[in-house]
């Protein structure tokens, strides 16, 4: 793998206008990546998903070569109808449209950022692997005080052209003081064997607000990563809600900083899986000042052989004082074949802090089936019923009832 | 309407029914009264379709083996039961449960499901009945209820289905007078010539509401005396012992 990543990675400088230096900071990271390669279970924050593996059994060879230099028709009928809103759609990983077509064009800036960001990462390897393979990195920028007008949808659409191809794409968003923004995540793939490694860095300044809704619900047959960074000033808030259900792999990461003073963050997710998925919601809050919260429910239904894994850690450090910090974890498991793995975390070194966590796991109670089928529904409506009745509360979390309302829709939630 | 003969059934290896005989003709309303542990509530699940019984004997519903059906089947075919503790399900909505309820059953009877505004009249008309809060309709099933208000839940599903067997496993524990009046005025309304009730009771004073024709004693799993509404109140004042 070692030989063709640099073959590959040279194709691409060839094919791109990268500058000298970033050139030499693209080389770094890849050579960084080429020391440790994918992260495998020996690491413990890979120890339920050892992605190593996972490309070598769904995958196989990777190819790292993606030829960015041809656009990518667009398949508007991908598009969400019912709903006004912004876009940025990647196909394959190339940005093929940026438009803020509802927003007050003063009010957001889009950077195309010629520096490759060079701050210290040392967090796992697809960072690095992310930062050599990237095309484009784009910043996008909301001024003070602004609040868009409607959401930002950012298609991550992949077609039957790439196979066997790494695609690693990268954002990065800077709210300023009191501007918000809602961003829904669609996945859309109608490709297989692929590997998506996807990096956003979120800078939330004080009294901003950003939603992020994942919404991973297209059946396929690819692997996927990604990873959060969300620095938090005072009293901003950041609220994630993750669908995770439609690729072979998933792995989704929050790390969150809250170093502003009554900042919070909210993670709320959902594994819905069947046949051999196996999908990951990792989480890391770290409260460094007094009065932050941090809420997090996450809930998994597992059919057939497929695996949920949930890590989640809660770290307070020693100046954060009335920190607020819950996380739950819920699964029903509904073959004897799927598997959940739990890993709550509590590190905290203040003392005057509220923290709390818990994990359940089980399969449908018999008897609320009995009961529903005494008032004549048959066995897949009951099951239906009481599964959709589990996940309900995860959806309610959704704050926007707009993008709730959207979401119920897509997976099928009767009002 | 229904005809069980020689009913035997056993949970964990443990005999519960030994040999019940019970015949319902329509219009009949039947009550059976034991002490605890003497299979009350087995042979109302047993009824219902609950799985989890070894059973023998035979039971007909209009002429069909019951066992031949499905727990939803029997449910079809008009056969419900009024849970003793009726279960709560989280994150169901009342309403859309109730809808999803009387439609399965109609669509099975070949009758025309009913459109979110003919439900919400009819469900409104039958609250009022029954006295349920309105309010309780947009909550989560039993979530929350208070033990009168789940059974009273009951009672209205019961009313919405309008089934041609009824089973009320001990509806009248935990109601008070009030709630023990409606629940009685839910079954009184319901009552005519072709639908009957299997009503099981601990106590004498459900059935002062509801008179039933027949009264039977199960005591260690098969009926070991059969009358009329007179015998309750015998059992009223003597007790089990004597049997």
């Amino acid at each position: 793998m070692k030989e063709q990543l640099q073959i590959d990675f040279d194709n691409i400088i060839k094919t791109s206008s990268f500058s000298k230096k970033d050139i030499k900071l693209k080389q770094n990271f890849l050579n960084e990546f080429i020391k440790t390669g994918f992260p495998n279970r020996r690491e413990e924050n890979w120890k339920f998903s050892d992605l190593k593996q996972i490309i070598k059994k769904n995958i196989g060879e990777l190819s790292f070569y993606n030829d960015y230099s041809l656009a990518n028709k667009i398949d508007t009928s991908v598009f969400v109808d019912g709903l006004e809103y912004n876009k940025i759609v990647f196909i394959n990983g190339r940005i093929e449209k940026i438009d803020f077509d509802y927003e007050k064009k003063d009010k957001i800036e889009i950077i195309d950022e010629p520096e490759v960001d060079n701050r210290p990462n040392n967090l796992n390897s697809l960072i690095d692997l992310n930062k050599a393979f990237t095309n484009k990195c784009y910043k996008i920028l909301i001024k003070e005080d602004y609040k868009l007008a409607k959401p930002l949808i950012i298609y991550h659409i992949t077609n039957d052209k790439v196979k066997s191809k790494n695609i690693s794409l990268s954002l990065d968003f800077q709210l300023e003081k009191n501007s918000s923004l809602r961003l829904i995540d669609l996945f859309n793939d109608n490709s297989e064997k692929n590997f998506l490694n996807i990096f956003y860095n979120f800078d939330l300044k004080k009294d901003s607000i950003l939603k992020n809704y994942k919404i991973d619900k297209t059946e396929n047959k690819n692997v996927k990563y990604s990873f959060n960074n969300i620095e938090q000033d005072t009293n901003s808030v950041s609220e994630t809600f993750i669908l995770s259900s439609g690729s072979e792999f998933f792995k989704n990461e929050i790390n969150c900083n809250l170093k502003g003073k009554y900042s919070s963050a909210f993670v709320n997710g959902i594994c819905s899986l069947s046949n051999n998925q196996h999908h990951e919601i990792r989480t890391i809050i770290n409260h460094l000042t007094e009065n932050t919260k941090s809420y997090q429910l996450i809930k998994s239904v597992l059919e057939d052989s497929s695996k949920a894994v949930y890590q989640g850690k809660i770290f307070v450090n020693s100046d954060a004082q009335k920190t607020d910090g819950y996380q739950l974890s819920k699964a029903i498991l509904l073959n004897e074949n799927s598997e959940f793995n739990a890993k709550p975390e509590l590190e905290i070194y203040a003392d005057d802090v509220k923290c709390s966590h818990g994990s359940a796991s089980g399969s449908l109670n018999e008897d609320s089936i009995f009961y529903l089928m005494s008032r004549g529904l048959n066995y897949q409506q009951s099951r239906e019923l009481l599964i959709n009745g589990f996940l309900l509360d995860v959806i309610e979390k959704i704050t926007d009832t707009e993008i709730k309302n959207l979401i119920k829709n897509m997976i099928g939630f009767k009002e | 309407m229904l005809k069980i003969n020689k009913l035997n059934a056993k949970i964990d290896n443990k005999d519960i029914l030994k040999g019940l005989t019970l015949n319902i003709n329509p219009g009949e309303v039947h009550a059976i009264m034991g002490p605890n542990g003497s299979g009350k509530s087995t042979l109302s699940n047993i009824l219902s379709g609950k799985k989890g019984y070894e059973v023998s004997g035979e039971v007909f519903f209009e002429k069909k083996n019951l066992f031949d059906l499905e727990t939803e089947e029997r449910a079809h075919k008009g056969i419900f039961l009024a849970f003793q503790y009726p279960l709560e399900i989280p994150g169901v909505n009342t309403n859309i449960f109730l809808k999803t309820s009387l439609n399965a059953v109609r669509k099975a009877r070949g009758e025309k499901e009913l459109d979110a505004i003919e439900f919400l009249k009819l469900v409104k008309e039958k609250s009022k009945e029954l006295k349920f809060d309105e309010e309780k309709l947009n909550r989560q099933l039993n979530v929350g209820f208070s033990g009168g208000e789940k059974k009273k839940n009951e009672i209205l599903q019961m009313s919405m289905l309008e089934p041609k067997l009824s089973i009320l496993d001990e509806t009248d524990s935990g109601l008070d007078i009030d709630a023990l009046k409606i629940v009685a005025d839910g079954v009184n309304t319901l009552r005519d010539k072709k639908n009957s009730f299997l009503i099981i009771t601990h106590y004498q004073r459900l059935l002062d509401y509801i008179k039933p024709d027949f009264v039977h004693v199960l005591i260690d799993g098969k009926i070991i005396k059969s009358g009329g509404a007179e015998l309750a109140l015998e059992l009223e004042k003597k007790g089990y012992e004597n049997f």
